[in-house]
């Protein structure tokens, strides 16, 4: 793999797929400082609040899902932190909250900002945020857990979905677990369930939520928890967990199958046995599990490349950002968010606390269909920015008239670099001696040339190998 | 010590309640409020895009009988809106609205038939990238904010280009993106240079005589406001809207008082809650102005989560009787205010 391509392959895993230019730039800087860039964000430069809050009123608000889908999409498309957003995807998708039962688009954008904020950070300071998180304390019934009558939602979730897995503890544990957050609720919480439940915007719209801890609803009594004894709140309880061997290797797995690749091999084990040591030694440091990961040969090899299908909002970030879409306010912005939801990842929805499925169950017949309908469009418009600069490169490279071969190989590349199969690559170049000659001597998108490139494009995001991460 | 307290606006009441359905009583992400002569308030309604083709002119009265409403829809035909910013009376009191997508000015009668409109999109003469806020003076000219042509233009009320000033940049005379615009009793124009974060005052002909806040929090800044008001003192009313509050600066722009909201239920809020009285009796016993932890103490979080205080306080109107009307984009609210 050359050094372009592993770069890509990075920024594809770690990123939403970088441009031609963003991927230059990284290679100056080489791999490994790229994986510390990533792993320590700085400013994350993406479309300032207030432009997006004075043009939407839908994402100043954040009343609704599709603007605060909207806002997020946003957000992924214009950051210059790419993983910061990416480990946010990725713990949206594992600690999975939606809108359905909530009625509340601002508690999840909110949740997704602690995302941000704690995604890199302590496993344990993660868990106990989220145990605090409003979004979480609806969605799981938390706000029912008293200290006189117990709901096991979220002690049970806890265990099973979001640190250790089934099989890791027993039904007295989840018990236990759920006395020690008796009392971890939101203000006003019955005003706001209330409200939640009957979906009431009334008078004056939403009103957002925040934690708030009741001790005289905290059950303060002894428990018993994954063999140890004590009167354990819930952060005794988060810091019992991190401790478990199961709860490094669910974690480990869970990054590698997100980051790496979608089946798990013999080889895979030991990329994540390594993950595990680190963990450890790391005291749970989300940011030092994912840097072995990264830096790992099995991660570099060509056994990871395209071992994943991309996930919809992987797709249509990717895309937008390669055509250069979105990148000021714009009123099209409005069905993008509905684009994910098509292709069966409506972001702030995910279809129960399980998450979504992954891998090859992103595609049916349907979401591919949107995916490929999405995806050429984009690409097939010469008008967007992105596009532009990628047929300026071509352009240049071929000194304005590329043979069907030059233009579709061209064009693999400036969108990756994606290596497709050989019969998939006849197609391509039959589609585009189809075309005719291309004359590229104008910078003018409405011409003949630049079109037909434009056309290429288009088609290579039909092709198989594009849905691939 | 100084002790002396400035006269201060009286918090009178709030109109309006979140409007989820497509047209009636009631407000959908209010814009801009101006008043009739009558004391008929004119609210425009930007809507979110679920409903969007409910685009429209709320009128109303300050005794919150909600009174007719006009609008052809969303889009770009004739009437139509998209992104509606501001909205100004003529002396005839036909009102003139800006959509800063769509880049034209749409006339409309009082009574909301559709006249004509003009502009198009561009940086010359009759042409707009933008246009947001819009005022128009004792002899019918229209000024307008050419939000992303950073300039002021000057029109009569049937489009004819009468002048412009304004380049982008953060100079006194230069803008970055303004939104408000207003004149006073003395026929200054007042500008609300939104990402300089301070308001401009111009005489008529675009020559400079204040500047008034610079970028912050705190009493003398300002941080992305949206629109602008003067009473008969003199007295400045600014949207701070990137602080979620209202300041209010003195003839010479020295800094006076802030206003962050205070708001009660509407007549139009009662009547809801008299039909849900669950919904009554669990907010009774709810503390709505709760203090909140240091992660959510910004301005923006701080509204979103207390009901009373201002969020989204896009606009300002100060009418002829020195009535304050500030409309909250994301509370679907006025809050009026009067002098003490």
């Amino acid at each position: 793999m050359s050094d372009l391509a592993l770069m890509a392959h990075l920024m594809r895993r770690a990123g939403f797929t970088a441009t031609r230019d963003e991927l230059e730039e990284y290679l100056a800087e080489g791999y490994e400082a790229t994986v510390e860039k990533l792993l320590n964000p700085g400013e994350p430069g993406n479309m300032p609040d207030d432009l997006i809050r004075r043009y939407h009123v839908d994402q100043s608000e954040l009343r609704q899902l599709d603007g605060a889908g909207a806002y997020w999409l946003y957000r992924m498309i214009t950051t210059q932190n790419p993983l910061e957003e990416k480990i946010a995807l990725f713990w949206h998708g594992l600690f999975a909250t939606g809108y359905s039962k909530l009625n509340q688009a601002r508690a999840l954008l909110n949740q997704i900002d602690m995302f941000r904020t704690y995604g890199l950070g302590s496993f344990k300071t993660l868990l106990v945020e989220l145990s605090k998180d409003p979004a979480m304390i609806i969605w799981l019934d938390n706000n029912d857990n008293h200290k006189d009558a117990i709901n096991e939602n979220y002690g049970r979730e806890l265990l099973e979905l979001f640190s250790m897995g089934i099989g890791s503890y027993t039904e007295d544990d989840i018990k236990e677990c759920a006395k020690a957050f008796t009392g971890w609720t939101v203000k006003n919480s019955e005003y706001m369930a209330m409200r939640a439940s009957k979906d009431s915007i009334w008078p004056y719209g939403r009103i957002a939520w925040h934690y708030e801890y009741r001790e005289d609803d905290h059950d303060t009594s002894s428990k018993s928890f994954l063999g140890e004894e004590g009167s354990f709140d819930g952060e005794d309880v988060i810091e019992i967990i991190v401790r478990q061997e199961a709860a490094a290797r669910f974690l480990s797995t869970r990054l590698f199958q997100f980051f790496v690749a979608d089946v798990v091999t013999s080889e895979g084990e030991l990329v994540i046995d390594e993950m595990v040591r680190e963990y450890f030694e790391s005291e749970y440091e989300i940011s030092a599990v994912l840097r072995v990961m990264f830096n790992s040969e099995y991660f570099k090899s060509d056994t990871a490349r395209y071992a994943r299908v991309k996930g919809p909002v992987e797709s249509v970030v990717g895309t937008a950002r390669i055509a250069g879409s979105y990148a000021e306010p714009t009123i099209a912005v409005t069905d993008l968010w509905a684009q994910t939801m098509y292709m069966g990842q409506g972001l702030l929805a995910p279809p129960t606390v399980e998450g979504w499925h992954e891998g090859m169950e992103w595609i049916d017949s349907g979401a591919l269909v949107e995916r490929v309908n999405f995806a050429a469009k984009e690409l097939g418009n010469p008008d967007k920015p992105g596009v532009q600069s990628l047929i300026n490169r071509l352009t240049e490279q071929y000194a304005g008239s590329p043979s069907p071969e030059e233009m579709v190989d061209g064009c693999l590349d400036l969108v990756g670099p994606i290596e497709v199969a050989d019969r998939t690559r006849e197609g391509l170049i039959h589609f585009a001696t189809s075309l005719g000659e291309v004359i590229l001597d104008t910078d003018d998108p409405s011409s003949d040339g630049r079109k037909k490139v434009a056309d290429t494009l288009s088609m290579i995001a039909s092709t198989r190998e594009y849905q691939l991460a | 010590m100084n002790l002396k307290v400035p006269e201060r606006l009286r918090y009178l009441k709030t109109i309006g309640i979140v409007n989820n359905g497509f047209n009636g009583r009631g407000f959908a992400n209010p814009y801009d409020i101006v008043v009739s002569r009558e004391g008929n308030m004119f609210v425009l309604n930007r809507c979110d895009p679920a409903r969007r083709s409910a685009i429209r002119i709320g009128v109303c009265n300050l005794n919150e009988d909600y009174l007719y409403e006009f609008g052809y829809g969303f889009g770009d035909g004739p009437g139509q809106m998209v992104w509606p910013v501001s909205l100004a009376f003529d002396s005839l009191s036909r009102v003139l609205v800006t959509d800063e997508h769509n880049n034209r000015v749409t006339l409309f009668t009082s009574k909301g038939d559709y006249v004509s409109h003009w502009g198009e999109c561009g940086t010359g003469q009759g042409q707009f990238d933008g246009p947001a806020g819009i005022v128009i003076d004792e002899e019918d000219v229209v000024f307008v904010a050419d939000q992303k042509n950073h300039r002021i233009q000057k029109y009569s009320i049937d489009g004819e280009f009468i002048g412009q000033w304004g380049e982008r940049g953060s100079s006194e005379g230069q803008f970055d993106l303004p939104w408000g615009i207003t004149i006073d009793r003395q026929g200054k124009v007042y500008v609300a240079d939104w990402r300089n974060d301070r308001v401009q005052v111009f005489d008529k002909n675009g020559e400079i005589k204040m500047v008034i806040g610079s970028q912050g929090d705190g009493e003398e800044n300002l941080n992305r406001p949206s629109g602008v008001s003067v009473d008969s003192s003199g007295d400045v009313y600014v949207a701070d809207w990137g602080n979620e509050r209202i300041q209010v600066f003195g003839r010479n722009g020295e800094f006076k008082y802030t206003l962050r909201g205070e708001a009660t239920l509407s007549q139009w809020a009662i009547d809801f809650f008299a039909s849900n009285p669950d919904e009554m009796e669990q907010r009774k016993i709810s503390n709505l102005e709760p203090e909140l932890p240091d992660h959510l103490l910004t301005a923006y979080h701080i509204s979103s989560q207390i009901e009373p205080f201002f969020w989204g306080p896009v606009s300002v109107h100060v009418d002829s009787e020195d009535k304050l009307y500030v409309v909250e984009s994301n509370r679907h609210r006025v809050q009026v205010y009067e002098p003490a």
